[in-house]
């Protein structure tokens, strides 16, 4: 008996072979190789026959039965844009309603762009007056809340807290192992159920 | 824009985006386009016709109603794939099935039932003689896959009737691409050990 060349084909080569690309020298060996050929032989017809399972489709209406159930996504501006379209071709009315009010806020913005143009001056002054308005607003509040906090009863405390590095990062401590207790909590409280749906019901 | 012949021409993320800016008939077209794969699979996997439709409609109305979250840089198949393989990974879990019946479900309680949920074999055949071996061998198939590993099932399933590639299998199934391989090719041998004896006959 004529030994085969090689040995015989691992699962890759069988891989191979069904996308046709198996090597020369796996050719060679299958060629020569009854227990090889069997193999290949058994491999199409098996993938054959899984290829020509039946088709399946759902009952008739299931299309009907799943958008019943979906909700189509509506994009705020489309949604938007739609009903005042809707609502300005409702009508004559309506029509010359919307009209109006188109040329009103064109009428608007093109005023304004003019006032702005022709008081470019007006408008920095104004803009001065209000930037050192807001810095000296923030000062005072700044001023107000430091000074609360200096006339709390527990300011002394703290201050002498602050003082012992040792003590002031025992309190840190405590209070990062505080805050996490309360995340995990508040975690485990507010945790969605995993379990999942069994049947959709029609 | 009509309902078959344009969207027909699109593909898959382009109806999706049809979709997502509020086009109820993009999310029939893409309804259209998986019903019967997505369903054949649950079908295959759970091997109950009713049960099958359930998680295709599970299937379907959890994807749709989450079309703003699905990611178009991946396959829209292989997401509703993995959705579908999920909800039936899921049920098997939660109850060990019978083998399979060919004669209809194995829940079903009247003879109606049972005609009602018998699969549905016959769409190529053209006689008696070819109906007989079709369903004796068609059968046997069907519960040699029966009968494998959950896993496996879904392997084979989606490379040899679904025909997808060994990386979008493992992209549906979150495995590496070695186990998938690994899986399908065990699961040809289980099968091929399953159906020895119709080949000798």
């Amino acid at each position: 008996m004529t030994p085969v060349p090689g040995p015989h084909l691992t699962p890759e080569d069988l891989d191979a072979w069904l996308a046709g690309a198996l090597a020369p020298a796996a050719q060679t060996h299958l060629a020569g190789c009854p227990a090889c050929q069997e193999r290949v032989d058994t491999e199409r017809e098996i993938i054959a026959l899984i290829e020509g399972l039946p088709l399946m489709s759902p009952a008739a209406g299931f299309t009907d039965r799943v958008m019943a159930r979906v909700a189509v996504a509506q994009p705020l501006r489309v949604s938007t844009l739609e009903l005042l379209r809707r609502r300005a071709l409702a009508s004559r009315r309506s029509m010359a309603v919307a009209a109006s009010l188109l040329v009103l806020v064109a009428a608007s913005m093109a005023a304004s762009v003019i006032w702005t143009l022709g008081h470019q001056a007006t408008l920095a002054a104004l803009g001065g007056w209000l930037g050192t308005q807001a810095g000296q607003a923030a000062w005072l509040g700044l001023r107000w809340v430091a000074s609360n906090f200096i006339e709390q009863p527990w300011f002394a405390d703290v201050r002498t807290l602050a003082a012992s590095p040792g003590r002031l990062g025992i309190a840190a401590a405590l209070a990062l192992v505080a805050y996490l207790s309360g995340v995990l909590a508040l975690r485990r409280l507010l945790a969605l159920p995993t379990q999942r749906v069994a049947h959709a019901a029609v | 824009m009509a309902d078959t012949p344009e969207w027909v021409r699109l593909s898959d993320q382009e109806v999706v985006l049809a979709a997502r800016a509020g086009r109820e008939a993009a999310y029939r077209e893409l309804i259209r386009r998986y019903e019967r794969p997505i369903f054949a699979l649950l079908f295959r996997m759970v091997r109950d016709r009713e049960l099958a439709e359930d998680l295709a409609q599970e299937t379907f109305i959890k994807a749709l109603n989450a079309i703003e979250s699905y990611r178009p840089e991946f396959k829209f198949s292989s997401w509703i794939f993995k959705i579908a393989n999920n909800a039936a990974i899921d049920h098997l879990r939660r109850r060990e099935l019978d083998t399979l019946s060919l004669d209809g479900s194995p829940h079903a309680e009247t003879p109606e039932a049972m005609q009602a949920t018998a699969l549905q074999i016959g769409a190529r055949q053209e006689s008696p003689l070819d109906a007989v071996e079709a369903k004796e061998l068609g059968g046997a198939i069907e519960a040699a896959i029966g009968r494998l590993r959950p896993e496996y099932r879904s392997c084979i399933l989606l490379r040899h009737v679904e025909g997808r590639a060994y990386e979008e299998i493992a992209e549906i199934l979150d495995l590496p691409l070695g186990t998938v391989k690994t899986y399908i090719h065990r699961a040809r041998n289980e099968l091929r050990l399953a159906l020895a004896h119709l080949r000798e006959a």
